[in-house]
């Protein structure tokens, strides 16, 4: 039977480090190809020597495809292709290979610059790596060779995250990567069409959650932000220059609109410039209200919102901040919150995940007093809070996308078994499929079932609809007889007659014989009409003969009877049959025999 | 002022419903305690689960934002008919339904870390009703596990869940349809009729039950529910009676026959799946299932002649987050509950999948802030 094995790669049951190998139709993909922000070592790579124990890895991929920029999905894209080796095609759509390379440069300076790593990536390998990139527009299919095809789709959660569909022969599979099953302020939701592939992979990290609703979340933040504002408090929200930093703009600035409020919002500079120049160039990736405003005034053109001098920071008064980078490790961010963290009237707001070992991390678990550089303590005074926007889908989520694509198998990555049986219950028994849940390393074979389209000789249909029956019903599989002839790539089935005489092959015969010994004192004839009436009465419906030379014929089978020449009573029967009537030969010899 | 989280309805599932709160902490269940168990009572399949509460609500009082927000699904199972009555078994990881549909139970294991699954593990038969109405359902654990149970005030028994032996039954006259049956001390039960009629057993005795009349002002389809307080900071027990048509009659449960004190309710609506249920450690009760919002009353302002009494606070988000959601049904609360530590917060389920936990705040405190409801487009949902 034939199957597509996937195997999720990465040590242990941790979270973080995207990077799937598919085996379809003979051909080998690498499915995101992610870096774990939590480890400073090795460990924060994928596990290449699932694909190739040493070597380049160019030899056994045909192709990799990277579903969108956070760099726990292509964080480890250079130092695969380019430390470890691989010059094969790289499919990403058209947003994320412009934003790609600016966020690993970025991690690059961190990493290098400021932590002195030596064994990293550099500038060049990243460059060099995007030469490779093949970029990918939304619904339109991709030819990566003769056999091997794919095809992206939204998926919301960050500007040109794509859902990857891979098909090989009548064999595919969908790939989520991360996404969103509800729109946004400035993203729509995922779709994708009733493309019934052979397996559905998606993340399960937040399988188990039930997601609050977004207009609690939102209203309580605004809540914390305009109390800091109205008791004259200067409020930080450190972001990651592209994702949710667009979200919470237009939340803001839409809130500061209708509660005609006037304290500044302030946006750092640097990458701003490059994220709303993004956001225009693709806008559309978009959703559709953004779209439909574009023509009046661009969403991301803020009247609230203004670029970030270092010097505003000690002005006083209230005021919103934006600054790179998310997680308080370095940068603006940082400098702007060692200058308001000693007064209780400001406030911080972390959006989203904090590494452990940064300061974000550090000050989300309560940390009050921070060493800085020169031995410096800082006293951190102001309030800490912490708010997830980030667009996961939860287990609804992953139902519905199911209900949209109708695949014949689940598959889960990133989850705990342990945590998953209630889900994988509750989709084997809402859809009928299989669910499975390989943990890092494990490799899962999924048979799949797949069509062979083959064409078939007129004389041979006709043939078969003449025997009746039921009409051809895909559900009721019918079995007939003919012969297979594969000429290249096409495949044909005829009657045996026409393949002979295609092949110019004589046809041969094959007879069977048996010899049936009995007793019957009666003459030969009469034990030859006594046969013909028993089998008369057993066999009904078949064409059973007496013929005048002597035998009994059952359709195409011929009965003898002779008699020993020692004893008269010793009759021999002779049984003859082609292979043709193999079934009713036997049947009858049995019959027969007793 | 409130803060609540809510879940987007689940359309496919049916509706959410009745909602048993375990709060003591397990061992089985590490780091925060504070589960809640919910079911849903559709027609057909259902699910049964158990959700970790957002660490928001444990958060200490300057902390606004906090880590979690959304409830964990820590374990689920599925049940083959609808849910119409659960409750958790103090001390263990068990918990026992009913179907409205027979007397029979059936108990379940939340499970521990090993499998997220909830599983049957049995059932307790209950004696045969002619009405076909559901069981009503109270456990206790000790001095061993053991629910009682019964859908008529001639059925209720009390059965040990290890040996599925009945310990004990309730002998009374008349079978009246119950609507609530309830524990009041360790041997002790109440149980409410839907006439009115309340009868007060001790499982320990044979003896016969004492039984209180329905309120004076009862008529012939006038349906009654009750509820038992256990607040240990009130010298004696308080029971309050609700009827159909908004009547509440608050009795000492030593004094059951007189009525402590009363009030006219002002609610509106058919009434369905009501709750009716004492604060854990106030003079409050809260209301739910004639509409779309919970309310809560202060009894301490309730004489003993009967008067109009206006609500102390109403939830309204369930309500008006359906308003929002086009083409939505009117929604109902389907029911609700108090946290049993936290005396600000409450629980409460609706029929659109919604399930809210929110914080309520007298409103004398709060009058400024309760205005300033920052108001957000709500064109994208």
């Amino acid at each position: 039977m034939p199957e597509i094995k996937v195997t999720p790669l990465g040590a242990g049951q941790d979270v973080g480090r995207s990077c799937i190998l598919v085996s379809i139709g003979g051909k080998n993909i690498m499915l995101d190809c992610g870096m774990h922000m939590g480890y400073n070592d090795d460990r924060r790579f994928p596990d290449f020597s699932y694909v190739t124990q040493n070597g380049r890895l160019t030899d056994f991929l045909d192709c990799v495809i990277i579903s969108h920029f956070h760099l726990d999905h292509c964080g480890a894209l250079p130092y695969m292709s380019e430390m470890v080796g691989y010059d094969g095609p790289i499919y990403m759509t058209h947003p994320t290979k412009a934003i790609c390379p600016i966020l690993l440069e970025d991690f690059r300076k961190i990493t290098v610059d400021k932590k002195g790593e030596t064994n990293f990536f550099t500038s060049q390998m990243i460059k060099d790596c995007m030469k490779k990139v093949v970029p990918l527009n939304l619904h339109q299919t991709v030819q990566v060779d003769d056999e091997l095809e794919i095809k992206a789709y939204y998926a919301g959660h960050v500007l040109g995250a794509a859902m990857v569909h891979i098909k090989v022969g009548s064999e595919s599979v969908v790939y989520t990567g991360d996404y969103n099953m509800t729109p946004d302020r400035h993203l729509g939701a995922a779709w994708i069409d009733k493309c019934r592939p052979d397996i559905l992979i998606s993340e399960s990290t937040y399988a188990t959650t039930i997601r609050d609703s977004k207009r609690c979340r939102e209203r309580d933040f605004l809540k914390k932000v305009h109390e800091s504002i109205e008791r004259g408090g200067k409020v930080l929200i450190p972001v990651f220059a592209l994702g949710r930093a667009q979200e919470l703009c237009i939340l803001l600035e839409t809130f500061w609109e209708r509660m005609n409020l006037k304290a500044p919002i302030y946006f750092s500079t640097g990458l701003t410039e490059k994220a709303n120049h993004y956001y225009k160039l693709f806008i559309t990736w978009t959703n559709q209200k953004i779209r439909k405003t574009f023509v009046q005034r661009n969403m991301f053109e803020f009247k609230h919102i203004k670029a970030f001098d270092r010097s505003y920071a000690d002005n006083p008064g209230p005021m919103v901040v934006f600054a790179t980078p998310g997680m308080l490790h370095a940068g603006q961010s940082l400098q702007i919150f060692k200058k308001w963290a000693g007064n209780e009237k400001n406030m911080v707001i972390m959006p989203g995940y904090c590494v452990q070992g940064t300061i974000g991390h550090k000050i989300l678990n309560g940390q009050r007093k921070l060493e800085m550089e020169g031995r410096a303590t800082l006293d951190v005074k102001l309030q800490v809070e912490y708010m997830s926007f980030s667009a996961h889908a939860d287990a609804k989520g992953i139902m519905q996308l199911i209900r949209m694509a109708e695949p014949r198998n689940m598959l889960l990555v990133h989850g705990e078994a342990a945590k998953m049986e209630f889900l994988k219950g509750k989709i084997e028994q809402e859809f009928s499929i299989d669910c499975y849940m390989p943990a890092n390393g494990e490799t899962v074979a999924v048979k799949t079932n797949p069509s062979v389209p083959v064409d078939m000789s007129v004389n041979l249909l006709k043939r078969e609809m003449a025997l009746g029956g039921p009409l051809p019903d895909p559900k009721r599989p019918r079995s007939m007889h003919g012969t297979l002839i594969m000429k290249e790539s096409s495949l044909k089935l005829v009657s045996s007659e026409q393949a002979l005489k295609e092949l110019a092959l004589n046809e041969h015969q094959l007879r069977f014989t048996c010899r049936v010994a009995l007793q019957d004192p009666h003459s030969d004839s009469e034990t030859l009409h006594r046969i013909y009436t028993h089998l008369k009465s057993l066999l009904k419906g078949y064409t059973i003969q007496h013929l005048p030379d002597g035998t009994v014929m059952v359709e195409s089978i011929v009965i003898k009877v002779s008699s020993s020449a020692e004893d008269a009573n010793a009759k021999i029967l002779l049984l003859s049959w082609s292979y043709q009537d193999e079934d009713l030969g036997s049947f009858l010899s049995s019959v027969l025999k007793k | 002022m409130f803060i609540s989280w809510s879940i987007p309805p689940r359309s496919s599932s049916g509706h959410l419903g009745k909602v048993s709160e375990n709060g003591e902490s397990s061992d089985s269940i590490t780091g925060s305690d504070g589960t809640v168990c919910v079911a849903g009572f559709s027609s057909s399949k259902n699910e049964l689960l158990e959700l970790r509460l957002p660490l928001k609500l444990f958060a200490e009082e300057n902390k606004g934002l906090c880590a979690e927000r959304d409830f964990k699904v820590v374990h689920g199972g599925f049940s083959e008919g609808p849910v119409s009555c659960l409750r958790h078994v103090p001390g263990t990881r068990l918990i026992v339904t009913n179907d409205g549909r027979g007397t029979d139970l059936q108990v379940w294991d939340l499970g521990g870390e090993e499998s997220d699954v909830i599983r049957r593990t049995g059932s307790v038969k209950g004696m045969e009703s002619a009405s076909k109405r559901g069981s009503r359902i109270a456990a206790s654990a000790s001095p061993s596990p053991q629910v009682l149970h019964g859908a008529e005030s001639s059925s209720v028994q009390l059965t040990q869940l290890t040996s599925g032996q009945s310990l004990y039954k309730l002998e009374t006259d008349s079978a009246d349809p119950l609507n609530s049956l309830q524990f009041t001390g360790d041997a002790v039960f109440l149980a409410g009729c839907s006439n009115g009629k309340m009868y007060l057993a001790d499982t320990r005795t044979p003896a016969a039950p004492l039984m209180s009349p329905p309120p004076p002002s009862s008529g012939q389809s006038v349906v009654w529910w009750t509820d038992a307080s256990a607040d240990p900071q009130q010298p004696s027990c308080r029971v309050v009676r609700l009827s159909s048509s908004g009547h509440a009659v608050v009795s000492d449960l030593r004094k059951l026959g007189e009525a402590a004190c009363q009030a006219q309710l002002d609610v509106h609506g058919r009434p369905d799946n009501v709750t009716v249920s004492w604060a854990p450690r106030r003079n409050c009760i809260s209301v739910s299932g004639f509409s779309g919002v919970v309310e809560i009353y202060d009894t301490r302002d309730w004489r003993t002649a009967l008067r109009r009494a206006p609500p102390l606070f109403q939830h309204r988000g369930h309500a008006v987050s359906c308003q929002q959601t086009d083409g939505c049904d009117p929604v109902r609360i389907t029911a609700h509950v108090w946290h049993p530590e936290r005396p600000q917060t409450l629980l409460s389920t609706a029929s659109d999948g919604s399930v809210h936990v929110w914080d309520w705040v007298e409103p004398d405190a709060n009058r400024l802030e309760s205005q300033s409801e920052p108001s957000i487009e709500q064109d994208q949902k």
